[in-house]
């Protein structure tokens, strides 16, 4: 159970998948204008992201290495993810509207989101049994949502704050994220 | 041919074909009401790729000009 918090703890904080290993860099930056677009965002990576991992873990274990074709690997986790996404996106159209007026338009986006791919092939080559496997997949995903949940409140501070014209949006922006990954490196050493 | 390859072949094709499956459906099931545009209510990321983005509008109407 240690080992379990342990190891989330580490995807949370230290090996952040935005600030540590510079993933995810897109939506980070794109979907970070404000709070309420963050957080509908890091709802739908955490679901997108369990949800793929789970049937990446199976198929990986359950046909890929029975036939010994393990070197599918990345076509097969590409495929899984994009259509998992499709049939995520059909199903909330049909049995909830409240959902898909919130996180539909945000859909699209977690197709293009290498978080996704990275985490269900971390699961792979790291060699996790599936307990393992489900709290990487949701302990990465919430390291992501918090990271860009933080960064939004931010940016819309800077919104307000008086810089330099050539300082305001993107370079601001990113000045702000480089010392967040320097304040997030202090986390290092505390597991 | 060695049988892993006529495996991965028979494996990708499947996998292609739940993709395609999964996509015809998606855009066959109709929208709920009220959420018909909600690139209307998306007020624009720096995302290109992404669907909604108004740059695939752009493209759009300058097809039809």
């Amino acid at each position: 159970m240690a080992e379990l918090f342990t190891m989330a703890l580490a995807a949370i904080l230290i090996n952040n998948v935005v600030l540590s290993k510079f993933l995810g860099v897109c939506p980070f930056l794109g979907v970070s204008k404000n709070s309420k677009s963050a957080v509908g965002m890091g709802l739908a990576v955490i679901f997108v992201i369990f949800g793929a991992s789970l049937i990446t873990y199976a198929l990986y274990y359950g046909i890929l290495v029975p036939l010994n074709i393990e070197f599918m690997q990345l076509i097969t986790f590409i495929l899984v993810i994009a259509t998992f996404v499709q049939f995520v996106e059909m199903f909330i159209k049909k049995y909830s509207a409240s959902l898909y007026k919130s996180l539909g338009i945000y859909l699209p986006l977690i197709t293009t989101n290498c978080v996704v791919l990275f985490v269900a092939k971390d699961n792979i080559t790291q060699g996790y049994n599936l307990v393992e496997t489900m709290v990487n997949s949701i302990a990465y995903p919430l390291g992501f949502m918090l990271v860009l949940y933080l960064f939004s409140c931010l940016r819309e501070r800077l919104d307000s704050a008086d810089t330099l014209p050539s300082w305001k949006g993107n370079p601001i922006a990113l000045v702000t994220a480089a010392l967040m990954a320097l304040a997030f490196s202090g986390f290092v050493g505390i597991v | 041919m060695s049988n892993n390859i006529i495996y991965a072949v028979i494996f990708f094709v499947i996998m292609s074909g739940f993709y395609c499956i999964g996509y015809y459906f998606n855009h066959k099931t109709p929208k709920p009401k009220g959420c018909e545009n909600l690139k209307e209510s998306c007020d624009g990321c720096k995302i290109t790729s992404c669907m909604n983005h108004p740059v695939h509008d752009m493209e759009g109407e300058n097809k039809d000009a």
